[in-house]
This record gives structure tokens, C-alpha cells and sequence, in this order.
């Protein structure tokens, strides 16, 4: 015997089946429906149901832990980078017109920076090292009109004359504010360095300066030491050629003596070279006519059109850094999310596969 | 409703909308959740969520993707769905006791006891299949809209259906 002949009347019993809500529960919804759908948290208070709290599940907090800890480790590491670029002293070192000098040190380094003229060379000299080789280096950037700049300049190259010291390089340009300025590669004795940098800084005004110093004492020793025991071998091979008997003999410590009097030969060239760093400052000097108010004493259109664009290049700066950091993180929000999403979306298919 | 919800822009018509919904399918994702919960207070909790959610979620609505009790229903099945993975357990009964121990007026007792043999046949029934069976015939959802609801086709929804039918239609006579 058939219950069901058709489907239409099991769809009949089926529908006869159909749950029904309380007629109390029904009344508040209506309520809450009725006064506008105010957030849950309001409308818990009325429905008495259970779980209005859900609980972050420890998968969860993980997830929120790992992408915390990420954005941690960007942020950290751009700080970090900006911090390393911005290092002063390594800008310092970059930057120095004697970097080609400062690049061969093996020694420490101690170097300031001052606009006033306060220096570590002074420091030096009024507390010298005795028996120690330091090398010596300094930059000093004068605030001059554009008009002025062809006298400083001469004045500059009278300075270095005083001070018996030597131009490497020069060049001096001639024209309007900003475009006019002058610089000079100089070696200056060490001992006179002082009163050439006295005598630079009384041409014009000192925008700024920087001194810094390197103890060359290590590889200066070990250098001289070396040369000292080529040339003891030296003599050596020369009292065996002295004693030698035969040709071959001879030959053999001649070749020897060849190449060892071509290592002492090196040997004292690189001395010299040290030697010379030690005896020879590395001087640095700029002559400027930037649009400082000091130099120009008026601040007028142009000054204002670059201020402006000056801040907006700024402005553009700071905003391509703040994207470069955020885009990577708004890349990562929006994979995390679309994660979440396809997680949810299998949990829940797979809640309702589980069977009783 | 649909095309209310959707052709609406100020608040207040949106509001009388939402309403209009709630007026007419508050019963249907009750019977819909507490078919697939079978559980009467998780069904309350899950059904006042699920229009919680529809009302924040009202100006999202899009009629090119099915209609205004397509859309509820979807967001009763996944706060149904997440109940159930909250709870990680399902009642066993599809319809609470009280309803099938109340006799219906004038019911003979063949008709109670098919109605019995019913009920005991749709707990036999894989979670997936009594959702099914609760979107059709407690929410009273086309096959359509069950499609839309499940992210199948309506061929596809037809089919499943009728073979559910006879599944049920064989569990009974199989009792007797």
C-alpha cells in the first residue's frame, strides 16, 4: 500500500509540518521591527536569547596576532631604512669631498659638524697626540653675495698661499643668486690647517663647517715595521752574495735580492702615502649664494614660487613614502580578507555536511 | 518587494521597504531555521539576526542578483549556518515535539500517524536535503529562489528536490 501516490500530497503533510514561531517571540521581533531596528545590542536586551557574546576562537586570534605582528615588521623595517639613510654621519662620510682619502683609513673616525666654527680639529691641536699619526680633514661653506663671490674666491686662493697649502681643484661661477658660487679641492699642511681655516672663515659669512679626524697610527706602524724587515733581508742577502762561491749561486741571490728590493720599494711608497695623509690636510671649501634671507636680505616672488614649490615636493614626497608603505599593506588587508571570506564560506558549507 | 527594496533611495522609503519584507517573511525564515537548526531558541536568536543583518545590509541589495526573499533568505542561511558551526551540534528533531503532539482539530489518526512517519523520515534526512526541504515547503521559496539561495541551479534545485521526494515518499511506505 502506497501512503503517497503523488508528490502534491506529501508537499500537503510536508507544508502541515511547518514549524511556527511563538506567538511571544513574534510580538518582539515585531517591536523591534516596529521601533525602527535598533542595533542588536538594544534589541538582546528585549529578546531573551542566548549567545548575544560570540568569543574570538583562538584561530582567529592567531590570525589577527600574525597580521598585527606583519604590519609590526614593515613599519619597522621602513623606520629603520629611513633612520639608516638619514644617518649623519654616513651622509657625512658620503658626502665628503675627501671621501677618496677618508676610504682608505683602517682607524677610527671622530668628525663635528658646526655651524659657528667650534672644531675637533681645534680640539686636536689644543690636545695633540703626541707620537700618533692623524689624519685631518675638514669643509667649510661660506654665505657670500653674487657679487662678491670672484673677491672671496680670490681671497680663498691668498689663504691657501699663506698657508704654503696646495689647490687641487676650482671652479668658480659667475651670475644671479643661486647660479653664482665657487668650490675648492685643497691640500693644506697639517700643522697650518688651522690658521687656514681662521682665514677662509674671515672672508665671509660661515654657513657651515665640519671637521673630522682619522688615526692612521695602526697601518702606518705595521708599514714601517714590514719596511724595516725587507730591508734587514736586504742586508742579509747582501752578506750572503758577499760570501757566495759559485755562479749559480750567485744568480740565485741576486734574483732574491731583485725582488725583495722591489718589495722595500713599495713598502716606502705606501709610507710616503701615509706619511703624506698625516702631513697633508684635506681642505674643502664652497662659496654659496643660495636665497637664504641672510645672504639676500629680502624675501620677494621668486623666493615665494620656490618655497612653494619646495613644500610641494615635500608634500609629494612624504606622500609617494606614505603610499609605498600603505599599498603593500592595503594589498595585504585585502588578501586577508578575501581569505577570511573563503574560509567562512567552506566552514559554513561544511557545517551543514556534518551529520547528527 | 524586490523592486522596492531596490528602486528606493530615500531612507525612509528603504525603511517602509525593509518592513514590507519583514511583514511578509518573517514567519517563512522561522520555519526555514528552526527546520534546519531544529532547535526553537536557536531559531529565534538566528531568525532575529538574520533580519538584523538584512536591515544594516538593505541598501546593498541588488535585484540583477535574484529577488528581495533570495537575498534574505541567503543571509538567514549563513547566520543558520553559523549557528550551527558555533553549536557544532543539531537537535534531532526537525519540528519540536510540541508541534506533532498537538492534534490537529478534527485529525483521524491515519492522518496523524502519516504525519509521524513523515517527521521521523525528514530526521533521517542529510542536512543538506532538510534544508531543502524546509526553503520549499516551510519558507515556500520557488526553485528559483532556492538556487539563488544555495548557489545552484534551478534545474539543479528541481532535481534534487524530486529525488528527495521519493526518498521520503519510500522511507514512509517502507514503515508501513
Amino acid at each position: 500500500m502506497e501512503r503517497f501516490s503523488e508528490h502534491d500530497e506529501l508537499a500537503v503533510v510536508l507544508a502541515e509540518l511547518r514549524p511556527t514561531p511563538e506567538a511571544e517571540f513574534a510580538a518582539e521581533l515585531d517591536a523591534w521591527v516596529t521601533a525602527g531596528c535598533p542595533p542588536r545590542s538594544r534589541a538582546r536586551r528585549l529578546l531573551p536569547l542566548s549567545g548575544s557574546l560570540r568569543i574570538p576562537r583562538p584561530r582567529q586570534i592567531a590570525f589577527g596576532a600574525g597580521v598585527t605582528a606583519l604590519i609590526a615588521v614593515a613599519i619597522a623595517t621602513a623606520l629603520i631604512s629611513t633612520t639608516d639613510s638619514g644617518n649623519p654621519a654616513r651622509m657625512a662620510i658620503d658626502r665628503s669631498s675627501g671621501g677618496s682619502l677618508l676610504n682608505a683609513f683602517s682607524g677610527p673616525v671622530s668628525e663635528s659638524t658646526s655651524p659657528e666654527g667650534a672644531s675637533a680639529v681645534e680640539a686636536q691641536a689644543a690636545f695633540p697626540s703626541s707620537g700618533r699619526a692623524i689624519e685631518r680633514s675638514a669643509r667649510i661653506a661660506l654665505l657670500a653675495d653674487p657679487e662678491d663671490v670672484a673677491d672671496d674666491s680670490a681671497q680663498v686662493f691668498a689663504a691657501v698661499h699663506d698657508a704654503h697649502g696646495i689647490v687641487l681643484r676650482s671652479n668658480t661661477t659667475q651670475g644671479a643668486a643661486g647660479r653664482a658660487g665657487a668650490t675648492f679641492d685643497l691640500l693644506v699642511p697639517s700643522a697650518r690647517l688651522n690658521d687656514a681655516l681662521a682665514a677662509i672663515s674671515a672672508i665671509d659669512e660661515v654657513g657651515s663647517r665640519h671637521d673630522a679626524t682619522t688615526d692612521i697610527t695602526a697601518p702606518t706602524v705595521a708599514v714601517g715595521k714590514r719596511l724595516h724587515e725587507t730591508r734587514a733581508g736586504i742586508d742579509s742577502l747582501l752578506s750572503q752574495l758577499a760570501s757566495a762561491e759559485t755562479e749559480s749561486e750567485r744568480e740565485a741571490l741576486e734574483i732574491e735580492l731583485r725582488r725583495e728590493r722591489g718589495h722595500a720599494a713599495a713598502l716606502q711608497a705606501q709610507l710616503a702615502h701615509l706619511h703624506r695623509r698625516t702631513h697633508y690636510s684635506h681642505l674643502s671649501v664652497r662659496i654659496e649664494t643660495g636665497d637664504s634671507p641672510a645672504s639676500t636680505g629680502a624675501w620677494g616672488f621668486d623666493d615665494a614660487l620656490g618655497s612653494a614649490g619646495h613644500i610641494l615636493g615635500v608634500a609629494a614626497g612624504v606622500t609617494l613614502v606614505g603610499l609605498a608603505v600603505l599599498a603593500p599593506l592595503a594589498i595585504l588587508a585585502l588578501l586577508a580578507w578575501l581569505a577570511h571570506r573563503t574560509w567562512l564560506r567552506i566552514r559554513r558549507e561544511h557545517a551543514l555536511s556534518r551529520r547528527v | 518587494m524586490e523592486q522596492v527594496l531596490a528602486a528606493t533611495e530615500a531612507p525612509r522609503d528603504a525603511d517602509l521597504a525593509f518592513e514590507a519584507l519583514y511583514r511578509s517573511s518573517r514567519d517563512d525564515v522561522y520555519a526555514y531555521v528552526a527546520g534546519l537548526l531544529r532547535d526553537r531558541a536557536a531559531a529565534e536568536e538566528v531568525t532575529a539576526t538574520a533580519f538584523e543583518r538584512a536591515y544594516r545590509k538593505r541598501s546593498r541589495f541588488d535585484p540583477n542578483r535574484g529577488s528581495g526573499r533570495a537575498w534574505l533568505f541567503g543571509i538567514a542561511r549563513n547566520a543558520a549556518l553559523d549557528e550551527l558551526r558555533r553549536r557544532k551540534r543539531q537537535a534531532e528533531l526537525a519540528v519540536d515535539p510540541a508541534d506533532l503532539d498537538e492534534p490537529h482539530a478534527h485529525e483521524d489518526a491515519e492522518r496523524r500517524e502519516t504525519r509521524l512517519l513523515l517527521a521521523s523520515a525528514l530526521a533521517e534526512l542529510a542536512p543538506r536535503e532538510r534544508e531543502l526541504v524546509a526553503l520549499k515547503f516551510f519558507a515556500g521559496l520557488s526553485n528559483a529562489e532556492i538556487a539563488t539561495v544555495v548557489g545552484t541551479s534551478e534545474s539543479n534545485a528541481g532535481t534534487r528536490l524530486h529525488r528527495i521526494l521519493e526518498k521520503l515518499r519510500e522511507a514512509c511506505d517502507g514503515a508501513l
